[in-house]
């Protein structure tokens, strides 16, 4: 029944500055089906907003992708032109939201012009020889703003972005994001700017209008208490590469590389209080000086020699559930105890 | 039983907008931002006081209020049992080097000119004055950074040279330099990764059992605040709608805005998955606040009296405090 939609394989992408070369991304391989949200998380540094921005080509100039593929539908992305990607891509079947909405909005136009810009974009190339007018798309816009549960979008569509909250400003976000046309969402920690309360209304809507237009959902965030409630499958990242993916379930529950069960241990959420938390020693290593072996293994509890010499494959270690481990590869399955 | 260190009796902090002269000009009439509005609390000597609230609830403005950088409309805040309100400037000094604070921006609380060295030396140097010898202040400032696990060379270099949690340690040796009875930390993980943030909360909770330092932790992460916190009050448009230790308001929640805003929270563990209460809409003006309970125009449980009448807060027994009209009926 699952149907692939997106499927990376061995994508990697160095960052060019100077004589420094950062390996931002390093042999991603992963697909995703249709209808399904994958949750990426991971330390900052580790390359998931990279990958956000590589499948939608918007990467710096110092950005260089040295090989891999990305088949979104069967085509491979990276070999469209750019005018491709313009009228057939961004926007229309992969959009975006970012994680600051009031930087992606322009402070000095009303919502209604940001929505129907776009709208209008959308329409040219989806319906060439439209004879739609400026006043059908404002009314398009206010369907989309009643869509995101914005009250009286009538009024509100003529609004300057300053006068809406955060939470209301993503709100515009998804309604431009979410089209029947789109059928991948990335969102690049939509909700870390919110409330609580309110980040619960957004990733409700989030899936809500998702599942209504069949649309599957690239989630990037930090939060992995959101993942949790939101995605299907997990992928865990650390320094450009992916440690471990699976279903989520799996990975939260009996996860089989150490750094995701460290990333679960430090959360104060499974702590009582006055027992100390998990704290991983060391630090997330630049990405121009990369340890030998398992960029891992100097912050690992559990690491031997074999970790600072061998780079660890992604190895598929049960069903549907793939880590980068070599002891865990070796041993087969275990408990990684940090504390 | 502990014995209180800051008691909060009835505090009000107003904002004005519309004083200037153009609105004098132009006849707007003068509007009132409830900032915190009649709210009483007290925090026990060495523990934790925890303080939750979606943004704009109030929670930085009453934690500015206790260190009197906002003056109070009415109200008195008594810390060791004397009224910090009614302190003079001399008085004040004092009590604001007993007491300190940890900023939620890491960096912009450090002053980029200055090395780590010179910030730390300060509050050392406010408090000897002329007589400080520059070896004991060195030393001094030696040991706060390794206190909080950083190196003794930072001294000399800038904060621009550091981490996000590197600077938050910073932040952490200044306030503590003093030795302070009481710190304020405001939303002291905030852009934070997460084995970064735990590490952060170890080092507050050694210094606290080594120092037998207060703290006011405050906080929208309530994941933090149940690991972290003895007590807490959860506010709303300025107003504490409950309070208890903190055991008991995870517990016995009463409020059904703790309810909805506990029912928020992400959690990793699917055992502890439990359906999310969504709150209609977002936090009213302050301005404006709604009749009777400002929670009813978001309240899932809302009644006519909501609307009548203004909850106060009931004694449910064991400390446990809460201002809803659910309860009294």
């Amino acid at each position: 029944m699952s149907e692939p939609l997106l499927e990376v394989s061995n994508l990697t992408l160095d960052y060019n500055l100077g004589n420094r070369k950062m390996r931002a991304l390093d042999r991603i391989s992963f697909t995703l089906d249709k209808g399904q949200v994958l949750g990426v998380a991971g330390e900052s540094g580790c390359g998931k907003s990279t990958l956000g921005l590589a499948i939608l080509r918007l990467l710096p100039r110092v950005a260089e992708i040295r090989r891999g593929e990305v088949l979104f539908n069967g085509a491979n992305l990276l070999k469209l032109s750019e005018e491709q990607m313009e009228q057939e891509i961004r926007g229309q079947k992969i959009t975006m939201i970012f994680q600051v909405p009031q930087n992606a909005l322009n402070p000095v136009f009303k919502i209604e012009t940001q929505m129907t810009d776009i709208l209008r974009v959308q329409d040219k190339y989806q319906n060439p020889g439209s004879r739609k007018r400026r006043k059908d798309f404002r009314q398009q816009a206010i369907e989309r703003l009643e869509l995101t549960g914005i009250a009286d979008p009538q009024a509100r569509v003529s609004n300057y972005p300053f006068e809406f909250s955060g939470g209301m400003k993503q709100r515009v976000m998804i309604g431009m994001a979410l089209s029947s046309g789109t059928s991948l969402l990335l969102a690049d920690e939509a909700t870390t700017a919110l409330d609580v309360t309110i980040e619960a209304q957004i990733n409700r809507l989030i899936t809500r209008l998702a599942a209504e237009y069949g649309t599957s959902i690239l989630y990037v965030t930090h939060n992995l208490g959101v993942l949790s409630e939101m995605a299907d499958r997990i992928m865990i990242m650390y320094a450009g590469r992916i440690f471990e993916m699976g279903e989520t379930q799996n990975v939260f529950g009996s996860p089989r590389h150490p750094y995701s069960a460290a990333l679960l241990e430090s959360l104060p959420s499974r702590q009582s209080k006055g027992k100390r938390l998990l704290s991983i020693p060391g630090f997330v290593p630049p990405l121009d000086r990369l340890p030998s072996g398992c960029s891992f293994h100097p912050r690992c509890a559990f690491a031997e020699e074999m970790c600072r010499q061998k780079v660890p494959p992604l190895t598929e270690v049960a069903d549907g559930h793939w880590s980068a481990c070599l002891l865990d590869q070796k041993r087969g399955r275990q408990k990684w105890q940090w504390t | 039983m502990a014995v209180d260190l800051i008691r909060i009796r009835n505090l009000k902090t107003y904002f004005f907008q519309g004083k200037g002269i153009l609105s004098k000009l132009f006849g707007q009439g003068l509007k009132i931002v409830h900032a915190v509005d009649d709210v009483s609390l007290t925090i026990k000597k060495g523990r934790t006081f925890g303080l939750v609230g979606e943004s704009g609830c109030g929670k930085s403005t009453l934690g500015n209020t206790i260190f009197r950088l906002v003056e109070p409309l009415e109200g008195e805040i008594l810390f060791n049992g004397r009224d910090v309100v009614k302190m003079n400037p001399e008085e004040l000094r004092a009590f604001r080097q007993n007491a300190q604070l940890i900023f939620q921006d890491q960096f912009g609380c450090l002053n980029p000119r200055m090395t780590v060295g010179q910030i730390i030396a300060e509050p050392l140097l406010m408090r000897q004055g002329a007589q400080a010898r520059p070896e004991d202040i060195a030393r001094e400032v030696a040991e706060l950074l390794s206190s909080v696990n950083l190196d003794p060379d930072a001294a000399v270099k800038f904060p621009n040279e550091f981490s996000g949690g590197q600077a938050r340690r910073i932040g952490v040796a200044r306030a503590i330099a003093l030795e302070p009875e009481f710190i304020m930390a405001d939303e002291p993980t905030s852009g934070l990764d997460i084995s970064t943030a735990a590490t952060i909360l170890n080092l507050m909770q050694d210094l606290q059992d080594k120092m037998d330092i207060t703290y006011l932790w405050v906080s929208h992460n309530l994941n933090q605040v149940k690991y972290m916190s003895d007590d807490m009050a959860v506010m709303y448009l300025g107003k504490v709608v409950e309070m208890g230790q903190t055991k008991e308001v995870f517990e016995q929640m009463a409020h059904p805005y703790t309810k909805a805003l506990i029912s928020a929270v992400p959690q990793v563990d699917t055992e502890q998955q439990k359906k999310t209460i969504f709150l209609k809409g977002e936090i009213p003006s302050p301005i404006n606040p709604p009749s009777g309970c400002y929670f009813r125009t978001r309240c899932p449980q809302a009644f006519k009296r909501c609307e009548e009448e203004e909850p106060s807060l009931l004694d449910l027994g064991g400390e446990h405090y809460c201002a809803c009209h659910l309860l009294s009926n």
